[in-house]
């Protein structure tokens, strides 16, 4: 099951006025705590934290938000996705992602473009790109795709699974639903 | 007995310190005069630092200082247009006739002095600069679009400075201006500026055990500007400055911090300011300073 929150709504529940701007520490941990409020309440397994309606999004609110509920997922073995990011965005997300290590896919605003962003390599990024494209494969139909050795297209699959973008089923790796 | 602080001519990051020293031992005894009659020019630098000084001042219990104001028609103009004077009256008593504030349309002003006290004010402020910013960085400084963003959130990240450990309000102003001296091109300025604890004091609970003797201004700002640490325990925490520091490392921009008695600045190849700077005139808080370069001199 997946859960969409929407950043823009519960930003502006958590300041109490129509901004727009992800900024500031103190915001980061309002709507973090909103989120998790409402997280505790549901029993999902992927949440979508949907950043349309976002406009500038600092490095502190990167952190408290995307960066301390990535955290959280995995000591709970949840997936959290990213959709509607803004190109601009990139930056301070991936900033906050590779400073703990993280890695989330992400949906851009606007475009059918999806990218892994955060402590990853360029491998993991380019089979999760042919696996959201093309749909899921094992290993040796994505290292035949991208014309890989086994090997490579293997340690890029683990890399995706270790952080929760892909899921194995009986050999077969599913890209995470960016919906 | 008044103490009577000059105001540099040119009265910038260069010559603060020449202001800082006019003080003495902090906060002085004496009722303080700051004299501005002589300045032609103030950077946003020097207009929050004006402020800091009277806000420390009054923070440190001192009687109001008195602040004469420029001679100049046109500096006075200025200073009235980035709203300088109304925090001014309320940190200072004035002396000299001061001018109203005209309105005015779109200007090199990008940010009115404005005070930071809470997230709230960040928030105003972040919002209220993007649409002059992108005017500025596309327009004037060949800077991409998508640059703006990133010139918001090291606004954001500078300003929050203030409220996580200042323990007291600063200011913050915005402008942009060409850089005749140093740089002969058109530049966007943030200046940030406090009368708080400063980054020694900030950080010396978590940090002052692994300097041992070194401990000082200059060690607490090597460990925050060019180490990233912060005092909280937070593994997160510590990467405002880091996002600030590649934000500016991509446009040639530069990053000075003075706190206490040193300046510590990521020096890019157009400048010839030196990285470290110890020793100098006490000062309270910290003062901030962030400057964007055109990516082409001007034609």
């Amino acid at each position: 099951m997946v859960q969409t929150i929407s950043l823009q709504h519960v930003l502006q529940e958590a300041v109490a006025t129509p901004y727009c701007d992800l900024v500031t520490r103190a915001t980061g941990a309002a709507v973090r705590g909103r989120i998790e409020a409402a997280l505790a309440r549901a029993d999902w397994t992927i949440t979508l934290l949907d950043f349309s309606g976002v406009d500038c999004l600092d490095l502190s609110c990167a952190d408290e938000i995307v960066a301390k509920l990535l955290l959280a997922a995995a000591s709970r073995d949840r997936v959290v996705v990213l959709a509607g990011v803004r190109e601009e965005q990139r930056d301070a997300l991936e900033h906050v992602l590779v400073h703990h290590r993280l890695a989330v896919a992400a949906r851009f605003r606007g475009t059918d473009l999806a990218d892994v962003l955060g402590w990853t390599s360029d491998d993991a990024r380019e089979a999760f790109a042919a696996l959201h494209v093309h749909g899921a494969a094992d290993a040796s139909a994505l290292a035949t795709r991208l014309t890989w050795p086994l090997e490579r297209t293997e340690v890029a699959l683990e890399d995706l699974e270790r952080n929760r973008i892909a899921r194995a089923t009986g050999g077969v790796f599913h890209p995470v639903t960016l919906l | 007995m008044t103490r009577v602080v000059e105001v540099p001519a040119h009265f910038d990051d260069r010559s603060f310190d020449q202001f800082a020293g006019w003080f003495g031992a902090w906060p002085p005894e004496e009722r303080v005069l700051v004299d501005a009659r002589g300045c032609q020019w103030g950077s946003p630098y020097g207009l929050v630092g004006l402020l800091t000084a009277g806000q420390a001042l009054a923070e440190a219990g001192r009687e109001r200082a008195l602040l004469t104001v420029p001679a100049s028609d046109d500096v006075k103009r200025y200073w009235a247009r980035t709203g300088f004077f109304a925090h001014a009256a309320e940190l200072f008593e004035l002396h000299g006739k001061v001018p109203r504030a005209a309105a005015t349309g779109p200007s090199d002003v990008l940010l009115d002095v404005t005070p930071i006290r809470a997230s709230g004010d960040i928030h105003d402020i972040v919002g209220k600069i993007q649409e002059g910013a992108a005017r500025i960085l596309t327009g004037e400084l060949g800077i991409e679009a998508k640059a703006t963003m990133g010139f918001a959130m090291a606004l954001s990240e500078a300003c929050q400075n203030i409220v996580e450990h200042a323990g007291t309000s600063g200011w913050v102003a915005v402008q942009a201006y060409t850089f005749r001296r140093r740089l002969g091109r058109r530049v966007v300025v943030i200046a940030v500026s406090d009368a708080g604890v400063g980054f020694r004091r900030s950080l010396e609970s978590s940090q002052a055990k692994r300097f041992g003797d070194r401990w000082a201004d200059a060690t607490a700002l090597e460990a925050a500007l060019i180490q990233n640490v912060s005092r909280f325990r937070d593994p997160g925490r510590g990467q405002g400055l880091a996002g600030i520091k590649r934000y500016l490392s991509r446009w040639q921009g530069k990053i000075s911090i003075r706190s206490g008695t040193a300046r510590l600045a990521i020096v890019p190849p157009w400048d010839e300011d030196v990285p470290l700077v110890d020793h100098l005139p006490f000062f309270p808080g910290a003062q901030v300073q962030v400057v964007i370069p055109a990516q082409h001199a001007e034609s």
